[in-house]
């Protein structure tokens, strides 16, 4: 079976906010972009689980093979950490993403999917941990007529043609069954991504990214057109008011708070 | 195109009343006024408890009700059918949803079936001129992205409701007139099977009064017990960051943040925890909001109303002994 996992390059989010905690998050002159070079870019963390779960899949003898696609101009640092750790065929959409939306980004990969003529399984991250919005995946899924499983921990293969999903929702795992194609979104709860060995690694450098235009993808009727666009970015300021409760040994301090906590009657 | 903001809610909520309904009635509705738009809510399925009170408490012009018996409980596909269907009738400017654990997955799929924008983690809607602009929750709470709502389609809304605050304008009610809406189900047929459906009883966090979380400051799996034993000294719920679940010291049903749960109790105690905006996307909504950290810098403080510097695991026992003796 076919195996498509959607794959983005994200600035690292940790950076990100470490930066915003200590009030030095640079945006450019643009209003809206990120410019901090310090920050190391790479694939977003939930993409990779993704891979991770089409990596499960044939470890548990799925004979699948596995595509790898980013939109971006230049992925091809994350897209051969894909192939290191065991992707089979890699492709970039080589447009900005600063300068589409989550339909368009979605279309140029329902485009994209066509291209392969079959798809058993899109895998994708639940959200992209820049813009965090968590739409593209059902957007695709919409787009290819696929129906869309959200939030998985789990993946496995019940025959050829239908998988089982163990869903994380707000009221516990949720276990639910669709017959291929299908789009599955993936969350942290499926665990740590695999590392790849050394000379794995060596070995992927090598590989160059398939380059696919938009130009040769078909596109739909109203085609890769955003209907959103980001205008601005900013952090927004935190009013500290924080009274900081002293005292000479912690008891001390406890003490003092929880007299504090129930003169407010915020206890009892 | 015709002249509307429809607020968009299909799930009776365990309140009876869709969860934030009246948070994301506010938003739609101050936009509503700014723009010269008609303000309308769409209930598919069964109708909340006070519907229409709570419609006119916002100035909602129409009710619209889309009724089937397919929409009894919540079905994806059903119920994105029939907000697709309802789209295309009314072809509103603007459907704006709660977002809900569902309205997630229902929010982009709906924007693809309209050809629609979409934008999730709104927290602020405006107009500039004809544009619409949506404020939305970006890098995990760290940043606030701007979305303009450009080209002719409609566009969908996810609003953050846990982090807003329901306001009904003062004179500003209506009185709703009620709308049935058809639509036709009958060829939908559910493509996802459930197997096994989530069951959960109990207390849940989203809905604690007082909250105790531990962070990493913890230092060790062994310490969580400190967090249980003041939540139950206090009579509140544990809770815990994302660190500590992903180290498996608690099970992810605990976690507060972005990702997890987003709570507003009336006391939220953050120990050992140092303030990552992910993090506190799901707590800084507390009214009161406590944080001991040994890190006097730590951002967490700056959410805090008080703060403790000093070492989580010698203040957790002294605060469970304040607590006790009285």
């Amino acid at each position: 079976m076919k195996i498509v996992v959607c794959v983005k390059e994200v600035l690292d989010p940790d950076a990100v906010d470490n930066y915003v905690l200590v009030g030095k998050l640079e945006i450019g002159q643009d209003g809206k972009t990120l410019t901090q070079t310090s920050i190391p870019r790479l694939m977003n963390g939930y993409d990779e689980q993704a891979i991770e779960c089409a990596l499960r899949l044939r470890d548990a003898g799925v004979d699948c093979k596995i595509h790898v696609v980013s939109v971006g101009t230049d992925p091809t640092k994350i897209l051969q950490h894909a192939v290191a750790i065991g992707a089979d065929e890699v492709a970039t959409i080589p447009v900005d993403t600063g300068t589409v939306d989550g339909y368009a980004t979605a279309a140029l990969l329902a485009g994209f999917v066509k291209s392969l003529g079959r798809a058993d399984l899109v895998l994708c991250g639940r959200q992209a941990s820049d813009g965090d919005q968590g739409v593209v995946p059902a957007l695709l899924g919409e787009m290819l007529g696929m129906p869309i499983v959200t939030i998985a921990r789990a993946v496995e293969m019940v025959d050829g043609s239908t998988v089982r999903v163990t869903r994380v929702t707000p009221d516990g795992d949720e276990i639910v069954e669709v017959s291929c194609p299908a789009v599955i979104t993936i969350s942290n709860e499926l665990g740590e991504p695999r590392y790849p060995t050394g000379m794995r690694t060596m070995k992927a450098r090598k590989v160059k990214p398939q380059q696919v235009t938009p130009a040769g993808l078909d596109l739909g009727e109203s085609g890769a057109r955003p209907r959103v666009t980001m205008t601005r970015q900013f952090v927004e300021a935190i009013i500290g008011r924080c009274e900081f409760i002293q005292g000479d040994s912690p008891a001390a301090a406890a003490q003092e708070l929880v007299k504090r906590l129930r003169a407010d009657r915020t206890i009892e | 195109m015709s002249n509307s903001v429809v607020v968009c809610t299909w799930e009776r909520g365990r309140a009876g009343v869709p969860a934030g309904a009246e948070e994301t009635l506010t938003l739609a509705r101050k936009l509503a006024a700014a723009a010269g738009l008609e303000l309308n809510w769409l209930v598919a399925g069964p109708a909340p408890d006070r519907a229409l009170e709570i419609a006119g408490k916002y100035g909602v012009a129409h009710l619209d009700r889309i009724e089937d018996v397919k929409l009894a409980d919540f079905q994806p596909d059903v119920c994105v059918e029939a907000l697709a269907q309802y789209s295309k009738q009314q072809a509103p400017r603007l459907m704006v949803i709660p977002q809900t654990f569902n309205a997630r997955l229902v929010a982009p799929r709906l924007a693809a079936r309209a050809g629609a924008g979409v934008v999730m983690n709104a927290l602020k809607l405006e107009v500039e001129g004809s544009a619409v602009k949506v404020t939305a929750s970006a890098y995990g709470g760290d940043t606030r992205v701007v979305y303009e709502v450009t080209g002719a389609e409609s566009c969908v809304v996810g609003v953050l409701a846990d982090m807003l605050l329901a306001e009904a304008p003062e004179g500003g009610a209506s009185a709703p007139a009620e709308r049935q809406v058809s639509v036709d189900l009958s060829a939908v047929a559910e493509r996802v099977r459930v197997i096994q459906k989530a069951h959960f009883e109990g207390p849940r966090l989203e809905e604690a009064q007082i909250i105790v979380a531990g962070g990493m400051g913890l230092g060790q799996k062994e310490n969580y017990h400190l967090i249980e034993d003041l939540a139950q000294t206090l009579g509140g719920m544990a809770a815990a960051s994302r660190p500590v679940v992903e180290n498996g010291w608690v099970d992810s049903s605990r976690q507060v943040g972005l990702t997890g749960k987003i709570t507003r109790p009336g006391l939220y105690i953050a120990a050992g925890i140092s303030g990552a905006s992910q993090h506190m996307v799901g707590c800084s909504a507390a009214k009161t909001l406590v944080a001991i950290n040994r890190d006097s810098n730590a951002a967490v403080f700056r959410y805090a109303r008080y703060g403790i510097v000093g070492n989580c695991l010698e203040v957790l026992p002294e605060l469970i002994r304040a607590v006790k003796a009285r």
